[in-house]
């Protein structure tokens, strides 16, 4: 799997986008403090950010004997610009259609 | 919020017929999705739509509504040039229109990215081919709440 690609099928699943918001603004959490604010097992959330950390969205530091995990940004940035990309290309397919029907219909 | 499609539109001075006749066309297919060439359309649900993307190869889309001139929509496997559009490996294209003042407003919904496997080899072409924007609302607010900017808008509108 490409990059882009694992970022998209890590981000199908609500529950690690709930869990990347939630790290986004905590800013650092541990799966233990994660599953407490959710009806989720620990054991989920390990699973869960291990799946995002495995495509680069999170990262984990062990301190002591937890992991405490922060949101990488720059797999999301690049996600994001290559979805940009595609939307943009949709609006100048729309602008070209306008300007074939819009040439046709002289009003 | 719905992580799996793209929703762009526009309002077009023209009547609802003519844009009809745009999106259906062969000649105007050819222009506006392909590269110029006429595209080969067999324009019935159950149809195929081959569009022609030059270096990037065909991709036989295949039609799975037509109800002139309000709908029309399409699978289009844009990873996979060559193949026809499946279930699984193909977007979902709906183009609806509307009479709306003084013309007509056409939205295109493109979904279907959560369940789609862009091979690693394509990723730059399907990139060209077109996809996301749902996708981009999900990751842009996702980046938003990363660089400790505001909430972004999930759609942005053309």
């Amino acid at each position: 799997m490409n990059a882009v690609d694992g970022v998209l099928a890590a981000l199908a699943d609500p529950t690690r986008r709930e869990l990347l918001d939630r790290l986004s603004a905590q800013g650092r959490s541990t799966a233990t403090r994660l599953a407490g604010e959710l009806p989720i097992t620990r054991q989920a959330v390990v699973q869960h950010l291990a799946v995002l950390d495995a495509v680069g969205l999170v990262s984990g530091q062990r301190v002591g004997r937890e992991r405490r995990y922060e949101v990488r940004s720059e797999r999301l940035t690049e996600t994001a610009r290559w979805m940009d990309r595609l939307a943009a290309q949709w609006d100048r397919r729309l602008a070209t259609i306008k300007a074939i029907a819009e040439a046709e219909s002289p009003r | 919020m719905n992580a799996d499609r793209i929703e762009r539109e526009v309002k077009i001075s023209a009547p609802i017929e003519r844009v009809w006749s745009v999106l259906t066309e062969p000649a105007h297919v050819g222009t506006w999705f392909g590269t110029g060439t006429p595209a080969e359309i067999d324009l019935r649900p159950g149809g195929v739509m081959v569009l022609d993307h030059g270096s990037y190869g065909t991709f036989p889309t295949l039609i799975v509504d037509v109800d002139p001139p309000r709908a029309l929509s399409y699978r289009w496997a844009s990873a996979y040039p060559g193949v026809l559009a499946t279930a699984d490996n193909s977007t979902l294209v709906e183009f609806t229109l509307e009479p709306a003042a003084d013309g007509t407003l056409l939205r295109v919904v493109e979904s279907g990215f959560d369940s789609l496997v862009i091979p690693p080899e394509r990723e730059s072409s399907a990139g060209y081919a077109s996809h996301s924007e749902g996708w981009s609302g999900v990751a842009e607010k996702l980046a938003a709440f990363a660089e400790g900017a505001d909430e972004s808008p999930l759609m942005p509108v053309a």
